[in-house]
Order: structure tokens, then C-alpha cells, then sequence
């Protein structure tokens, strides 16, 4: 039983301070309320230097006790902290000092009387966004699939024709294309990879004419390498390739393209053109696991040079087919024809009508080139470079209280972009067009149409490895000599898993979150089931099998989690036990002190537990190991991969520990366990894990940590979350019908 | 707490105003001083984890050069420098400052922009936007393996804005096809492609009419944003990037490792010698002026036992960077901790000597690339083992165009770091006069 949660007393303490700010008309700036002990701003200054380490940013417990809600009255906060905080030197903070301090950690508290909304921001695009919505936006499904007769019916960058059907070329194929309306005896390729051939017949590589999309190409497989090749036209005419950038003199006057090939040999040929491949990779600011951060979303000369590129291959494909953009006759009405373009197409990449300067703007670019054709072509790319393309706009309209709405546009872009991935579809558009995403209630029913989409559950696979961090295991180094066969296909294999088996329990299994731990089953291939010692004849393919016993602990159980917390020759109970408590219940630690040791050395004599064993001796050690290092020995019958094990150093392992204060550090309470499956159980039953997922789920789709002015918020969705038993699916509905989601400030 | 190094460089500034200086100074000074010049780039090397420096029982610190400014011995752990003393200058008494003192985060976010929290532009970001916004990139900015396993922002050390860190390129592949492959054309066609020009004034019209219409609501990324623009719309009106005489048929090496195997540990000392080879190329080049090679991230994962054909090779026994910086709290050199974390650095030196001999190899003017260059090296806490901010060891090579006396030793009694990159700036022909917290005015003695 804990002693910070006295609701009964609580009760008396959260009205009567939230009374008092309304009566104030001060909701939001607590300092001006007379009833806190101190200035509530200056003591948030303080509090973020002197207690948040140990207490949690928002006072909700970390190493130290959780703070919110404070139930023992102001005047023995104020004592509390005068007199013994901050732990390491009470010194620091005393007087003036502990009233700020106290007003702040009570403001925490009455925050939630008053309405809170984030802040006003420009959402950049990231790489899978941007892929995505360029797909949707060309209506490009990918290479794979469409029915052809030749390569030229596919699309030829990078898809072949292979018996009837377009198919993916593999990675190291590489497709040379030399576009021209003109027809010629012959085109060949010549370069270092066939030693400059003058002729075909010498060995130049011929290449075929696709009249339908003016160009010549031929596909050869080379060896990863640098290369200088050019077009040989009627094996007299030598030229660079016009569509490659990157020439070298060839000591002749003119220039040699240059081609650089560097295929990862474990890489499978993926559906479709990455169109982001070569953009900078997002930072991820510390503390938040995903792609989507909003403050870390800067452009960068490379990205415009990036932007730059991708729009002149996309608007080269979407003049290959212009009919699918422009819809309506160019010759008849050149100028009318111009500005339906614009229009038709501006809404869609704009993702909201254009206005009256910019449809005027944009058709004249069209209207001053040489051709219409040039003039779409000229016009695409600077729609896609625009900032109106490449951010997601979460500005809003003055609602005339000082908060702003986020336009219908920009729910129906919050709300796609949140389940899919991507831009919205024609009903989201009709939707926003309607009013109908003006309310809750519309934008919860739109929510529930996409959650039932396909690319609802794509999106669900790439939070899920996000939140949990297990991309890593795609690349996380592990011994070769300790681990040998282990490769590509099980790397692949555990992150496939654990998509799939977020995906099913939320669309195909009850939806709710203890099923995440406690299922009992998974999916698996072969290359997944040796490891886990399950029967093969699974071939590639992903097939639900139950988990083995000694694994039947969800999440926790999969390779993905465990060979991602793992060192590369060894298992890790610190970021084992970390995983749980962070990522799983969302309970922060600060950094380790400056004099921490490493990982203790491998002695052939001793079982990683017991090597482990001065974290809980050592009392300096123990005020955080404590919480860490029993929870991740839960974990130690799982090697460095993932793989079983009975034994370690000829010892039997001891896999028991405590998954102490479950629901709060501080809240001193025990819960043993002496197998993963029973670790993962406590979990599941928790409190913290649910509240957890909400957070983890809030941060996703607004793309930021969770301020002090989130507090009521979060708070509002554990309690739907908890009455609608725990359901995701509803959880994010709440979130995303949130006025959190759509007022800002 | 002025040091001698202070006093001194008073008494000879005032000696040469009174123009009788000439004799003294030669004396004074290891190296001859030329007509102050400007130093025409400025490269930033990182490496993770700090160095062997005082112990936490006190003994004295195995990576700091002893003696006095211009009569001191290498330790061993520099001994790849030695072909490069004379071309370098040595610190002691620089801090970082208080806050954050005791952790790698921490010294990392104020490592470049001397701000606790990495609260404020990246001295690196800041060159960029001055002086270097006449080359082609204002900045490059390479990593080795600094985007492993989606390292988080707080260990990137370039900040365009406060707060905000941004990915360095790890693949020298893409990196080369980003500079030499650009979007306004190379090879030196010097003619301006009308299409591009419309399309990117276009664009930035649109830029600006959004962050009109924004005020100051995102202010800062869009500034970035429009700034990004502009030095691609330079380059595309300066009808493409137009190489240096010197910058022929540009290629680097990258042989040694495929695209799957950027993230490989054996694989990084071909990775990191790609990435030097091609910021080396690229100021050769004329391209920029501004660089940051950033190799691994601090609390480094990477498996330096791994790196073939090294002292630090252990086939069966992965010794990781970070691993290696706890050896301890002694320096008992019988530690296999503290023997690899001393062969790890030792290593790390020799990359960074590698960097200064490519740059001294290249003539330049009447001197060598090196002697126009600010070559530093880096890292985010000192000691490895107590992660402390004080004393840290920041190593700066290149004369600055005759701006920096090298072959010197400054001992500071406490001097923050801020100054060095007032100093740097001041170097480079900018005027700064102070950077970051508490750094008002440049590093006495370092630059004049």
C-alpha cells in the first residue's frame, strides 16, 4: 500500500485549488493565484534543475516519489522541501525557494482545471511520409504486380516484366534510360563494366525503344563499384547521360556519367520506389523514439537539394502520363486547361484548396513556359518544393479566445497522416469540404472509417517498432563467432514478428492491451522458429504459431525486444530491465553517475547475474539498479539473440526477480516473479503500462513529448482508455477526437 | 586567474606596436609569424568518449601535453602528432562549465555550441551562415556510424537553432553524389538552367510569403528553411557548382564497404577514412568551408576490437568505446579497460593526424592546405571514466592563414571553451566577440 495515494484526501485538495484559479480567471498561469504558497513559474525553473531528475519532469516519480497529486497539504510541501529537498544538498533550496518550488509542484495538479493546448507548428514531411504521399499523389502503387507483355509496360526504372506480371528488379540491377522522342539505328551502353565497346557486337549494352514513353533502357546486373559509362548512339555519337548528374571530363573535352553502385546483399527488392532514399535521416530528439518529431523537422540545403531531385523524376513521371493529372483537353483551352491543373492538383498537394494568388500564381508558371507540357512539368516540381507540400500545417484559425482551431484541411491531414501514413483520401477531403471534421464526433467517425483501412495497419507495424525501439535489431551488432548463421533472414524475421503481432492484436485479436503480453501466441518463419525452437516447414512466410512456454510472455518474449536489448556478446539485464521501465511504463531515469562502471568484464566462471550482483550491493548503484536490474534478470534465460538457454557458465539460471512499484517508483510495493511469463503478466496488470501506451500513442500522432499543459489531457484518455476496457483501437480514436488535437495556442 | 600565457601575449602585442618587437617575438614564439592572414576553412573532427585525463584518485592526465608553451613532450597517447607538433596548438584549463559536468549528453549538446543544453547555434552552424555562405555549402557535415541504431538528437553536436540538432550523412556515397552531383549541375557547364531558376524562385517566393504570413510562429525553421533555399539558388544562378582548377575528375575511395555495411564495426576505419577523404576533397575543391566529421556518437556502442589490422584487434572479445572510457579509477595501466581505452584513443589521434597530413600534402598559395585551414579535434567530456568538463581536450591544428601561431602549449587556469571559438571566428575574418554562455571575447594569446 502506497503512502502518496490518499485519494480521499486528494479530493479536497484538487477542487478547491481549481476553484480558486477559475474564480481568478488565471487558468494556466498559476503564479497569479494567491492560494499557492510561491511563484508557480519561477518554481518551475527551479524544480527542472533541482528535483526533476529524481522526481520526474511533471512530478509523476522517477528514482524519487511521484508528487501529483500532493495530498498532504501546501504548508508541508513547503516543509518537505525547506527542510530535506533537494536530497543531495538541502541546502540549495530553502525560503523563497521551496515556496516557488511548492507552488509549482500544486499547479501540477490544478493545470487540469483549465483548458491546455499545444502549440502552433509546421509539421516537416518525413522520409516515409514523403514516400507515400508522393505514391498517393501520382496514384503510383508501386512496381510490383500490374499485368504487362514487355518491361516498357511496367515501370521500367525498376520493375521488369517476368512471366505476365511486373515484378520488382532486385537491388543490384541497374536500369539505364536515355529518353528521346527520336528514334535511331541503335543506342548502346558503354563504360568500365564491358570495357567501352564501340559497337553492340563489341559487347555494348543494347537498348530498347518504349515509344509510349519516348526513351530507350536496358537493364544489366553489375558488381557493387564505381563506374564511368556513356550512350553511344549509331555506335559513332558517344554522350553522358543526360539524366545523371554526376560527370567526370572525359579526357576528351566532354564528360563521363559516373554510376555508383553499392547494393546491400541482405536487402530485399522492396514494393515500391523509395523516392526519400537518399534524404537525411530524422533526428530523433532524446527520449523520443519516432520519425515524426516536430521541432526536429528542419530543412536543410540537402533536403532542398533532395526535394529538388525527387520532384524532377516525379514530374518526369507525371508528364509520362499526364492524363492521370491533367484533366482536361490542353489543346482546346490552353489557359482554362492550366488552371483546372492547378487546381485539381494544387488541393491535392497542398492538401487544402488553393487561394485566389495561388491558383494565379501557378497557373502562370504553367502558362510562361515553352510548352504545356513543359509547363505541368515546370509547375509540379515547384508544387512538390513548396513549404505548403512539404509541411503539415497545424496552425489553426482564431477561434477569437485566444486558442486556435486547426482548419478542417489540416484535421483531415492531422488525422490521415496520424493512421496512414500519408495524405488524406476524397472522403477526408469531402469530409473537411462538409464541416464535418468541425466536431468531435465527425472526426471520431473518420478516425474509425480509416483505422479500418490497410494502411491503418502499416501505420500500427511502424509504431509499434518505434515505440519499442526494436528497428535496432535489424542492425545491432552480435558476435559472429558467438552467434554464427545468425544474419539478414532472422534480423528480418524479428521485426517482421513483432509488427504482425501488434497489427493482429489490435485489428484481428480483442484490440486490448493485455493481449500484447498475453496472448500466448506470435507469428514465425523458418529462420524466426530455429532460433525459438519451434518446428520449421514454415517457409517465409509469417504464420501465427503459439510461443513456447518459456517464452509466453507477449512482447516480451519476441528476438526483436530481446536481441535489441542485448550487447553484442551478451545479454543485458540493465537495458532489459530499462526497456520494461521506460518504453513499457514510461518511468524515466536520469543518466547514470559520472563514475558508473561499464558492463563487468566476462568471467567464464560466473553467470551475467552474478556479475551484475555490486548494481544492488553497491548503495550508490542500488538507488536506481534497484529498479532496473530486477526486472531485466527476468529476461536472462534469453541470450544475446534471443535464443533459449537452461545454462550460462555451466551454471543454471536464475531468471526470478521483483517488478517492484509497478505502478510508480517510490510507491514501495513488491511483486515477484520467478519466470518471464510471470514478469509479463505483472506488467499487463499494471496500471503504469496503460497510462504508458496512451503517452507513447499521444506522442506519435502530435509528434512531440508531453508538456505540463498535456497532464489533463493524458489523464482524460487513461480514464476512456480504462472504460473502454483497455481498448486501443477506441484509445486512439479518443486521442485523435481530442480538443487537444485540434485547438492549439 | 590570468595565466602567464595572458601576460605574456600582452607584453608582446605591445612590443610590436611600438614596432621594436621583431627580435623578441622570434624568441617567443616557435614559429615564425607570418603577415596576419585568414584562415579560409575551418574542419570540426569528433570522437566519442573523452580521453584518459586526470584520473578520478587524482593522478595526472596520460592525454595532456606537459612543458611550458613552446618546450613541451607529447604523451604517448598523441604520439601520432608528432610529425604535427609543430603545426598544432595544445590546451590545458578549458572549460565547459559546471552545468552538466559528469555527463557525456550534456557535453555533447554544449561541446560546439558552448550553451548548457545545447541551447543555442553550433559554432560550426554559426562560420557557415558568415563567412562560409560565400562557398558553394555553407557546411558539410559527415558521420561515421553517428546514425547507428537511430542515435537520438542529444548526440549530434551541430545545432542550426537552439535546442534542435541536425543528422550528419554516414554514407560517404551519398554524401560525395550530394556535393558532386548537385541538382544546379557540375562540371564546370557555367551555363544557368532557366527551369531551375524558375522553379526554385518560385519556391522561395512561397517561403516567404509563408513566413510573412506566420509572424513569429515558427520563425526559426522557416529562417533555415529560406537560407537552405538561397544557397541552393546560389548555386544553381552560379550555373552549377564550378569545381577549382585543382578538383579534376573528383573521386574518393569507398571500395572497402558496401551500402549494408555502413553500420558494420570492422567496417568504420574504411568508412571514417571516406568520409575524411571527402571533406578533405571538398575543401580542396573549393566547395565549402565549413566542416564537421563526426565519428560515432558519444556513450559509443562501437566495437573498436573489431577494426582489423589494429593493436586493438581481439578476435573473441568485443571491446566497445564506451565500455573502454570506465577503466576505472586509477589509471593501472594492467586494466584491460584502460590499455584498450588508450589504444582506442591513440587510434582515434591517428585519424585525426591522417586528416592534417591529407590537408598538408596539398600545396596551396605558398604553403600547404593545412596552413590555411583550423583543423579541431574534439570530444564531449574529458576524462573518460569521471566525465568531468574541465580541462578539456580540445586539440587545434592549422595556421589559420598565418592567423595562429602553432607548435604551442596554452596553459589556462580556467579559461571556457566559448573563447576558443570566438578565437576560431575572429581566425576566419568574422568578428565575433563572444559565443555561447559566458564566453565574452576570444582566448588570450591563441590568434594575433
Amino acid at each position: 500500500m502506497s503512502k502518496v495515494f490518499r485519494r480521499s484526501a486528494a479530493w479536497y485538495l484538487i477542487p478547491a485549488l481549481g476553484l480558486s484559479f477559475l474564480l481568478a480567471g488565471a487558468c494556466g498561469d498559476p503564479a497569479a493565484n494567491e492560494a499557492l504558497p510561491g511563484n508557480a513559474a519561477t518554481g518551475e525553473e527551479l524544480y527542472q534543475k533541482l528535483c526533476a531528475s529524481c522526481h520526474g519532469k511533471l512530478g509523476e516519480g522517477a528514482t524519487a516519489l511521484r508528487l501529483v497529486p500532493w495530498t498532504r497539504g501546501a504548508d508541508s510541501l513547503v516543509e518537505v522541501i525547506d527542510a530535506t529537498m533537494p536530497k543531495f544538498d538541502p541546502s540549495r533550496c530553502v525560503g523563497t525557494c521551496a515556496k516557488d518550488i511548492a507552488a509549482f509542484i500544486l499547479s501540477l495538479e490544478s493545470a487540469c482545471e483549465g483548458p491546455s493546448f499545444g502549440p502552433r507548428k509546421l509539421r516537416l514531411l518525413n522520409r516515409r511520409e514523403y514516400n507515400a504521399t508522393v505514391n498517393d499523389l501520382f496514384g503510383l502503387s508501386g512496381p510490383s504486380g500490374a499485368s504487362c507483355s514487355t518491361d516498357g509496360d511496367c515501370d521500367v526504372q525498376q520493375a521488369s516484366c517476368i512471366g505476365g506480371t511486373c515484378v520488382a528488379d532486385p537491388c543490384n540491377m541497374e536500369t539505364f534510360i536515355f529518353p528521346t522522342d527520336k528514334q535511331y539505328g541503335s543506342v548502346h551502353v558503354a563504360g568500365e563494366f564491358n570495357g567501352w565497346p564501340g559497337t553492340i557486337a563489341a559487347g555494348g549494352y543494347g537498348m530498347t525503344y518504349v515509344p509510349a514513353k519516348s526513351l530507350y533502357y536496358v537493364k544489366r546486373s553489375l558488381q557493387n563499384g564505381t563506374y564511368q559509362y556513356k550512350f553511344v548512339i549509331d555506335e559513332t555519337n558517344w554522350l553522358p547521360d543526360p539524366a545523371n548528374a554526376v560527370k567526370v571530363p572525359d579526357g576528351f573535352g566532354g564528360s563521363n556519367s559516373v554510376l555508383t553502385l553499392g547494393c546491400d546483399a541482405s536487402g530485399s527488392p522492396s514494393g515500391a520506389y523509395d523516392w526519400a532514399k537518399d534524404f537525411p535521416v530524422e533526428s530523433r530528439p532524446k527520449g523520443f523514439g519516432y520519425d515524426d518529431n516536430v521541432d526536429a523537422g528542419l530543412v536543410t540545403s540537402i533536403h532542398i537539394e533532395q526535394y529538388m531531385k525527387a520532384a524532377e523524376a516525379l514530374a518526369q513521371k507525371g508528364v509520362e502520363n499526364i492524363g492521370k493529372i491533367v484533366p482536361c483537353d490542353y489543346n482546346a483551352d490552353p489557359t482554362g486547361c492550366a488552371q483546372t491543373f492547378v487546381t485539381t492538383f494544387g488541393e491535392r498537394a497542398f492538401r487544402r484548396p488553393l487561394t485566389a494568388a495561388e491558383t494565379t500564381k501557378y497557373t502562370n508558371i504553367v502558362k510562361g513556359q515553352g510548352s504545356f507540357v513543359d509547363g505541368v512539368r515546370i509547375t509540379l516540381q515547384v508544387f512538390l518544393s513548396s513549404p505548403y507540400f512539404l509541411y503539415r500545417f497545424e496552425i489553426g484559425a482564431p477561434k477569437g479566445d485566444g486558442t486556435f482551431a486547426l482548419t478542417p484541411y489540416e484535421v483531415a491531414s492531422a488525422l490521415s497522416y496520424s493512421l496512414w501514413g500519408t495524405m488524406p483520401d476524397d472522403l477526408l477531403f469531402t469530409a473537411a469540404k462538409s464541416g464535418k471534421l468541425d466536431n468531435a464526433a465527425g472526426v471520431s467517425e473518420e478516425a474509425r472509417r480509416l483505422l479500418k483501412d490497410g494502411r491503418a495497419r502499416d501505420i500500427v507495424g511502424t509504431f509499434a517498432s518505434q515505440w519499442l525501439g526494436i528497428e535496432r535489431v535489424l542492425s545491432a551488432d552480435k558476435s559472429a563467432s558467438l552467434f554464427p548463421g545468425y544474419d539478414g533472414a532472422e534480423r528480418q524475421g524479428f521485426a517482421e514478428e513483432t509488427k504482425r503481432f501488434v497489427t493482429h492484436v489490435m485489428f484481428d485479436g480483442t484490440g486490448k492491451y493485455p493481449e500484447l503480453l498475453l496472448g500466448g501466441y506470435t507469428f514465425a518463419n523458418d529462420a524466426t522458429a530455429a532460433v525459438y525452437g519451434l518446428p520449421g516447414g514454415l517457409g517465409q512466410t509469417m504464420t501465427k504459431v503459439d510461443q513456447p512456454a518459456e517464452r509466453k510472455a507477449g512482447l516480451l518474449g519476441h528476438g526483436s525486444v530481446l536481441a535489441s536489448y542485448a550487447h553484442s556478446d551478451q545479454s543485458s539485464p540493465i537495458r532489459r530491465g530499462l526497456f520494461v521501465r521506460e518504453t513499457l511504463l514510461c518511468q524515466e531515469f536520469g543518466q547514470p553517475p559520472a563514475n558508473a562502471g561499464g558492463v563487468p568484464d566476462i568471467d567464464p566462471n560466473a553467470t551475467t547475474r552474478e556479475r551484475f550482483a555490486q548494481h544492488t550491493s553497491d548503495p550508490a548503484c542500488n538507488s536506481c539498479h534497484q529498479y532496473i536490474d530486477d526486472v531485466g534478470f527476468g529476461f536472462e534465460r534469453f541470450d544475446a539473440i534471443g535464443k533459449y538457454r537452461d545454462t550460462e557458465s555451466g551454471k543454471p539460471i536464475d531468471a526470478a526477480g521483483n517488478m517492484n512499484d509497478v505502478n510508480g517508483l517510490g510507491t514501495n510495493t513488491d511483486a515477484l516473479y520467478s519466470t518471464l511469463p510471470e514478469l509479463a503478466a505483472i506488467v499487463a496488470d499494471s496500471r503504469s503500462a496503460k497510462t504508458c501506451f496512451a503517452t507513447q500513442v499521444h506522442r506519435f500522432a502530435t509528434g512531440r513529448s508531453e508538456s505540463v499543459s498535456d497532464l489533463c489531457a493524458l489523464r482524460n484518455f487513461e480514464k476512456s482508455f480504462e472504460a473502454n476496457g483497455w481498448d486501443m483501437r477506441e484509445l486512439v480514436v479518443s486521442v485523435l477526437a481530442s480538443d487537444g488535437f485540434r485547438i492549439r495556442k | 586567474m590570468k595565466s602567464n600565457t595572458f601576460s605574456r601575449r600582452r607584453l608582446v602585442k605591445g612590443l610590436g606596436a611600438a614596432a621594436i618587437a621583431l627580435p623578441f617575438l622570434n624568441l617567443l614564439r616557435p614559429e615564425k609569424t607570418r603577415a596576419a592572414g585568414v584562415a579560409k576553412r575551418v574542419i570540426f573532427f569528433y570522437f566519442p568518449d573523452g580521453v584518459p585525463g586526470p584520473s578520478q584518485n587524482g593522478e595526472p592526465s596520460l592525454w595532456h601535453p606537459t612543458g611550458s608553451e613552446s618546450n613541451f613532450e607529447l604523451p604517448t597517447a598523441l604520439s601520432p602528432l608528432l610529425p604535427f607538433k609543430n603545426d598544432c596548438v595544445f590546451f590545458r584549463g578549458l572549460s565547459m562549465g559546471a552545468t552538466d559536468s559528469g555527463s557525456h549528453p550534456g557535453g555533447a549538446k554544449k561541446l560546439l555550441t558552448a550553451a548548457d543544453g545545447g541551447n543555442g547555434e553550433s559554432i560550426d552552424q554559426y562560420l557557415a551562415r558568415t563567412v562560409g555562405k560565400s562557398a558553394s555549402w555553407r557546411h558539410l557535415y559527415l558521420g561515421a556510424m553517428a546514425n547507428q541504431n537511430n542515435a537520438s538528437g542529444d548526440k549530434h553536436i551541430s545545432y542550426p537553432s537552439a535546442g534542435q540538432s541536425i543528422t550528419p550523412e554516414d554514407n560517404p556515397r551519398k554524401a560525395f553524389d550530394n556535393l558532386f552531383g548537385s541538382i544546379a549541375g557540375s562540371g564546370g557547364s557555367a551555363q544557368v538552367d532557366p527551369a531551375k531558376a524558375t522553379i526554385i524562385d518560385n519556391v522561395i517566393d512561397d517561403v516567404e510569403t509563408l513566413r510573412a504570413q506566420l509572424g513569429s510562429i515558427e520563425k526559426s525553421k522557416l529562417d533555415l528553411h529560406l537560407e537552405s533555399l538561397r544557397e541552393v539558388e546560389k548555386r544553381i544562378k552560379s550555373g552549377g557548382v564550378i569545381p577549382a582548377a585543382t578538383c579534376d575528375s573528383p573521386s574518393i575511395d569507398t571500395t572497402g564497404f558496401t551500402d549494408g555495411e555502413l553500420y558494420k564495426d570492422d567496417k568504420f576505419p574504411g568508412i571514417l577514412k571516406s568520409q575524411i577523404d571527402l571533406m578533405v576533397l571538398a575543401m580542396a575543391c573549393g566547395l565549402t568551408k565549413v566542416g564537421v566529421i563526426q565519428g560515432s556518437v558519444h556513450t559509443s556502442e562501437l566495437i573498436m576490437s573489431r577494426f582489423p589490422a589494429t593493436d586493438m584487434y581481439t578476435p573473441n572479445f568485443d571491446m566497445r568505446s564506451h565500455q573502454a572510457s570506465h577503466y576505472g579509477a586509477s589509471h593501472d595501466l594492467a586494466k584491460a579497460e584502460l590499455k584498450a581505452f588508450l589504444q582506442q584513443r591513440t587510434w582515434w589521434v591517428s585519424q585525426f593526424a591522417y586528416l592534417l597530413d591529407e590537408l598538408k600534402k596539398r600545396p596551396e598559395d605558398n604553403g600547404t592546405m593545412l596552413d590555411n585551414s583550423i583543423v579541431v579535434l574534439c570530444t564531449e567530456v574529458c576524462d573518460g571514466n569521471t566525465h568531468m568538463h574541465d580541462d578539456m581536450p580540445f586539440i587545434l591544428a592549422g595556421r589559420g592563414g598565418g592567423s595562429i601561431s602553432t607548435g604551442r602549449l596554452l596553459q589556462y587556469g580556467y579559461e571556457r571553451h566559448g573563447k576558443l571559438f570566438v578565437s576560431l571566428a575572429n581566425a576566419m575574418g568574422d568578428g565575433l566577440s563572444s559565443f555561447g554562455d559566458s564566453s565574452s571575447g576570444p582566448l588570450p594569446g591563441l590568434v594575433g
